[in-house]
């Protein structure tokens, strides 16, 4: 066993340090096929104090390190090429909820869906809902800023974080508050969520619970024609409703869903489904739901259901939360893509999409955030082909060209981490980058946290000029 | 009062370059900027009081105009001089309304309103500043142009550059554009006056969830406050509310002891709004400009509780992005000791 592994399993108990290949080949992977690392070893620290200390442990060795959620990342941004591996999975306290304040506080590996399951009985819940938020952690979602459907009305994570006690690289410990009205500071928590693990640990979050709705009205209109749904999408949010949320299901991920146990009856034979939910107090709530009916039957809807019971609502859910699950029928991996566009660019940048798909011989399956212009262009795949995955990353590639090229950007919550750095600097001017670093530095100047990731180091002005400083770190590929 | 180094200058650069060629040479010459956009929150008392005397005036008036407007994107982008009034205009025109609606008055600039973090009535309901940006651009204290986030309404594409410099009193760097999150206008859009049913209190009968009725031998104001409460507690809360001391009822013409609260949204919620709040009190309807003289009346204090630059991170930052002190010295209180 290591020397450092031996000195952090003092301080979270050996069987919580995992040093053999054969346990750590679950640490090697995140969500999204084509990258497979292998940590030095895995440490994981049970309690906030445990945790603390070995961040501490870390910073006296001077070694770096990768902190890791739930492991459900879709960008590779959790893995750890050789160095030690944090795991907050056992981190699973709720430590209060205030019904009255509406907040709660909680360690970093406690479930996304946990929290609001636990927050029900105060008829309140917890909003942002990333597709994997029965698996998914909050110190995850702080560290990706993560969305889900509800953060088109609700907000992403950012706007849903008021506190975290964050353990800095160095092992300083500080508290990081949402900025007050009436005070002058710097929005350091602003900062941190986001930050994809390069500037600490967080190990307790406070957030906002958000009051259930009083009524819920969930529809899904069948497009025979994309386009149409894609105008649709705009026409909805022009008109002044915000619904709670507005996702498009195409043809390849109905037929992927139908076909599977998760079959949520939608049509197979339209080209794309709108799945749209407003919500709120009863008053008003009616009229949203005849404009949105209208507004998608102008736009060439061929019908629109409403969901008339719970058990109904569920059902067309499922077939949104469900639909990665459903494609491991078309193949053995899943390449989940995360681009956004302004919304009125939705229509023409889908058909370019489709075009890219054809021209490399791969199938995009898009299912997506379509109020906030999230997209979501999937390729089912087999990660052993070697000539279909060549296939798929020149299709991925292009497809964040086209985004970029109509004002929209390469990542609108799953975070850049390895898979998106090839394109940062067709987003960013190198003066920019740079200016990212200086904040990365500011949290931590060693960059032992998550090294390497996020934003590509050449970019990092002061770093290139420090070969000591790199070569004493000993890390950043 | 001047420094070693001669008389104030002040510079009114006409766009991004300009601005970074000034920052450059005050940071070879050492001297400092006072950042100022339309001078709104610059008065006595304010933080920008603060600012070091002998350092130089950046006024950002001529680095104005809207850069970019999709209407049905929902977002814009402005150069940081451009007034809220400007900003006003080019929205209401597409049936649309950015909702910062800052402390102050229209004729402050939308960068100072970003630079600043400052929010208003209608914050905690429709967003406030660090809610609302989407983009920005901004010269660091060395003259580098750098840009965060983007013109979408999503975006977690590298480190926050815009949480960074929002709120951040341009200590860090000049914002020199912003692009920002737009509202439809509602159809419906009213402002009531809520008198508190008059000494019988307890007899109305109060929204569901809210803290009611106040306690015994309150006074107005906190029976006003109470009434705030419940109104925000009720199934529809209003977007902004308002509770009055005797001083500025009179000055603002609202009847003393009333409530003020604004409801927006679809006229059937905006009905219901009303009636959840007749339950609470009378409700007269009265004109929506009262927002307007309420904003501009209040002052709304910033305070500096201890020293920022007190957190290593805070004091890391300002190193990188600001090491020769250039930015509005003074203004987090590095003078204070």
């Amino acid at each position: 066993m290591d020397q450092l592994a031996r000195a952090l399993s003092g301080i979270v108990g050996p069987q919580h340090v995992i040093t053999r290949a054969a346990e750590l080949l679950v640490y090697e992977n995140d969500g999204l096929p084509g990258y497979r690392l292998r940590p030095r070893f895995v440490v994981a620290p049970g309690n906030r104090a445990e945790a603390i200390a070995v961040v501490r442990a870390l910073a006296a060795a001077n070694a770096p390190f990768v902190a890791r959620g739930a492991g459900t990342g879709l960008s590779a941004g959790s893995l750890a090429d050789g160095i030690v591996m944090i795991g907050l999975h056992r981190m699973r306290q709720i430590y209060s909820i205030d019904p009255v304040g509406r907040t709660a506080t909680v360690e970093p590996g406690v479930v996304n869906a946990r929290l609001s399951k636990a927050a029900a009985p105060y008829g309140l819940h917890y909003a942002p809902d990333p597709s994997s938020q029965t698996a998914c952690s909050i110190g995850g979602n702080v560290a990706e800023n993560a969305g889900g459907p509800h953060c088109l009305k609700y907000g992403v994570t950012l706007n849903h974080v008021l506190h975290a006690t964050v353990v800095l690289p160095d092992g300083e410990l500080i508290e990081l508050a949402a900025p007050r009205d009436d005070e002058i500071g710097y929005d350091l928590l602003g900062a941190f969520v986001g930050s994809e693990g390069c500037f600490g640990v967080a190990v307790d979050v406070t957030v906002r619970l958000t009051p259930n709705p009083a009524r819920v009205c969930t529809m899904l209109a069948d497009f025979p024609a994309l386009d149409g749904a894609a105008k649709a999408v705009s026409a909805i949010i022009a008109a002044g409703i915000v619904p709670a949320a507005l996702e498009l299901v195409d043809a390849g991920t109905i037929a992927a869903v139908e076909a599977s146990i998760y079959a949520a009856g939608y049509p197979t034979d339209v080209e794309a489904c709108l799945l749209v939910e407003v919500d709120g107090p009863a008053a008003g709530l009616d009229d949203d739901t005849a404009a949105v009916q209208r507004i998608c039957r102008e736009n060439g809807a061929r019908a629109v259901r409403t969901a008339t019971d719970s058990s109904d609502r569920e059902r067309l859910w499922q077939g949104r939360k469900k639909a990665f699950g459903a494609m491991g029928r078309v193949a053995p991996h899943l390449v989940v893509q995360d681009a956004v566009v302004p919304r009125t660019r939705l229509a023409p940048v889908l058909r370019r999409i489709g075009e890219i798909a054809e021209r490399h011989r791969v199938r995009v399956c898009n299912v997506f955030h379509a109020g906030d212009g999230n997209l979501h262009p999937n390729i089912p795949c087999d990660g052993n082909d070697a000539d279909e995955m060549a296939r798929v990353h020149a299709a991925c590639r292009e497809i964040m060209e086209v985004c970029i090229g109509e004002g929209g950007t390469i990542t609108g919550e799953h975070g850049v981490g390895l898979d998106k750095q090839p394109y940062m600097d067709m987003l960013f001017s190198p003066e920019s980058l740079d200016a990212m670093c200086r904040l990365r530095d500011a949290f931590d100047p060693a960059r032992r946290a998550n090294p390497g990731k996020v934003v590509p180091v050449r970019y990092c002005r002061e770093w290139n000029a420090s070969p000591s400083a790199r070569k004493a770190v000993g890390a950043a590929p | 009062m001047t420094d070693a180094h001669g008389p104030a200058a002040a510079h009114e650069p006409a766009g991004t370059p300009d601005l970074a060629d000034v920052v450059r040479a005050a940071r070879a010459e050492g001297r400092g900027l006072k950042v100022v956009g339309a001078g709104k929150w610059s008065g006595e008392g304010t933080p920008a009081a603060r600012v070091r005397d002998g350092a130089d005036q950046v006024t950002l008036r001529r680095l104005s105009g809207i850069v970019a407007y999709v209407p049905g994107d929902l977002t814009l982008t402005a150069r940081a001089g451009t007034t809220l009034a400007e900003l006003d205009d080019a929205t209401r025109a597409h049936g649309q309304w950015c909702p910062l609606c800052p402390w102050g008055t229209d004729d402050g600039t939308i960068g100072a309103t970003f630079a600043t973090a400052t929010t208003g009535p209608f914050g905690a309901a429709l967003g406030r500043p660090r809610d609302l940006a989407l983009g920005i651009e901004f010269v660091d204290g060395e003259g580098a142009v750098a840009r965060g986030g983007g013109r979408v309404v999503k975006n977690v594409a590298g480190f926050d550059l815009v949480r960074l410099m929002v709120g951040a009193f341009g200590t860090l760097g000049i914002i020199t554009e912003v692009t920002v999150r737009l509202r439809a206008i509602p159809a419906a859009d009213v402002t009531v006056l809520i008198v508190p049913a008059g000494g019988g209190v307890r007899g109305a009968s109060p929204p569901a969830g809210a803290k009611w009725p106040p306690a015994a031998g309150s006074s107005s104001i906190e029976r006003d406050a109470a009434v705030a409460d419940a109104l925000i507690a009720a199934e529809v809360a209003p977007s902004g509310c308002a509770v009055l001391d005797q001083h500025d009822a009179r000055l603002l013409g609202v009847p003393a002891g009333a409530v003020v609260a604004r409801y927006m949204g679809s006229t059937a919620l905006v009905r219901a709004g009303v009636a959840e709040a007749g339950r609470l009190g009378t409700v007269t309807e009265t004109d929506g400009r009262f927002w307007t003289s309420y904003r501009a009346r209040d002052p709304h204090p910033r305070m500096l509780r201890g020293s920022p630059l007190s957190i290593s991170v805070a004091r890391r930052l300002k190193g990188r992005f600001d090491p020769g002190s250039v930015l509005n010295p003074g203004i987090l209180g590095e003078d204070a000791e």
